[in-house]
């Protein structure tokens, strides 16, 4: 908590303020979906035979759901730590476009290359999309330290979400277990569609979905990059023929 | 497998951090430059998408572990339940993942495992 005297908040709140009423901000309703879907990771993890240091780990370090469950799926269907890399390096590709939209709202003029840098770091859907809607109504000097504080509250209770989910695997009744499990595909679904742009996008959902099963058949370690390029440039193709068509009638 | 060796999960933790921090690295140095509504942004938000979407048909159609022991049939109608709530509630992520939750854990509990 910070503790400020009435001068001092009516005037010039400091970069603390922000911050505190940003980590505030983690304790919402967007975060406690988030939570509850790092909940169901660790429990995935769980399953995937991972330690619990490495679970916790995964979501301090790497901070992007999808690339975790990529990890964890390419592991598990028995590709190398290369191939497994170049799956989350080809899911994380949607993070550059992310930063490049949200690093305007956030920064100042004075704003350091480290200070971007690590705010960068933090860009996952759910930090930001909460973020660029918080502060794009707040002072300009407010938004860094606002977002930072935002950010880190959500990596904390995710850290501690996935750890527990991890936890309570094992000790839960099957039902409720199992439960947890589906917890991750149906928000990663969701969540895809939430953030969609166009109909491209919208397609490439579908696209993908449809041939995942087919494209495992015949390349177990590498099918999601193949489901990927193929059908991301499938989805491109058809978004490009819709829009033109759009603008020709 | 040496998935359960410790050295070997640290090394693909950290490899992966590194694949995951590159695209954050690259928008910083980009985003004085960049437009993000060019068609190679869209190409490559696209194969993104369509990634992690076939990553929640293998994790729902073929799923490794525990996930498993719930009929296929119930998987599916548990993701089909999430999408309808989901999309009558004016696209609720909350309400559609609950609705989702609700359906595969009640059928597990009627299924008596």
């Amino acid at each position: 908590m910070v503790v400020q005297t009435p001068e001092e908040a009516s005037t010039d709140v400091g970069a603390s303020y922000w911050f505190w009423s940003g980590a505030r901000g983690a304790l919402s309703v967007p975060g406690f979906v988030l939570y509850g879907s790092f909940f169901g990771f660790g429990a995935m993890t769980h399953d995937f035979g991972w330690p619990i240091w490495a679970a916790g780990l995964s979501t301090l370090l790497i901070w992007a759901a999808p690339g975790q469950l990529v990890l964890a799926g390419a592991l598990a269907s028995g590709a190398g730590i290369g191939a497994s890399a170049l799956a989350v390096s080809i899911s994380a590709v949607r993070l550059l476009p992310m930063v490049v939209a949200i690093l305007p709202v956030l920064k100042t003029p004075q704003t350091r290359f480290g200070t971007r840098l690590l705010a960068a770091h933090y860009v996952a859907v759910t930090a930001w999309f909460e973020g660029q809607r918080r502060t794009q109504v707040m002072p300009r000097e407010g938004r860094m330290p606002y977002f930072l504080g935002l950010a880190n509250g959500l990596v904390a209770g995710s850290a501690v979400a996935t750890v527990s989910g991890h936890a309570a695997a094992g000790v839960l009744p099957p039902a409720l277990a199992i439960g947890l499990l589906g917890l991750t595909p149906v928000y990663f679904l969701l969540s895809l569609e939430r953030g969609a742009h166009g109909v491209g996008e919208r397609v490439a959902i579908v696209v993908g979905l449809v041939m995942a099963p087919f494209v495992s058949q015949m390349s177990p370690s590498f099918d999601l990059l193949w489901t990927g390029i193929i059908g991301g440039t499938l989805s491109f193709l058809i978004d490009r023929t819709v829009a033109r068509r759009r603008r020709s009638t | 497998m040496s998935q359960h060796d410790g050295w070997f999960m640290l090394l693909a933790i950290v490899a992966a951090f590194a694949a995951n921090e590159v695209w954050r690295m690259l928008g910083v140095l980009l985003s004085a430059r960049l437009d993000e509504d060019s068609a190679l942004f869209a190409w490559v938000r696209m194969v993104a998408t369509a990634l992690v979407a076939g990553l929640v048909a293998k994790l729902v159609l073929s799923p490794t572990g525990g996930f498993a022991l719930a009929p296929l049939w119930l998987r599916l109608a548990s993701v089909a339940a999430g999408g309808a709530v989901y999309g009558v509630t004016r696209r609720s992520l909350a309400l559609g993942v609950g609705a989702a939750e609700i359906t595969l854990i009640a059928g597990m509990a009627i299924l008596g495992t």
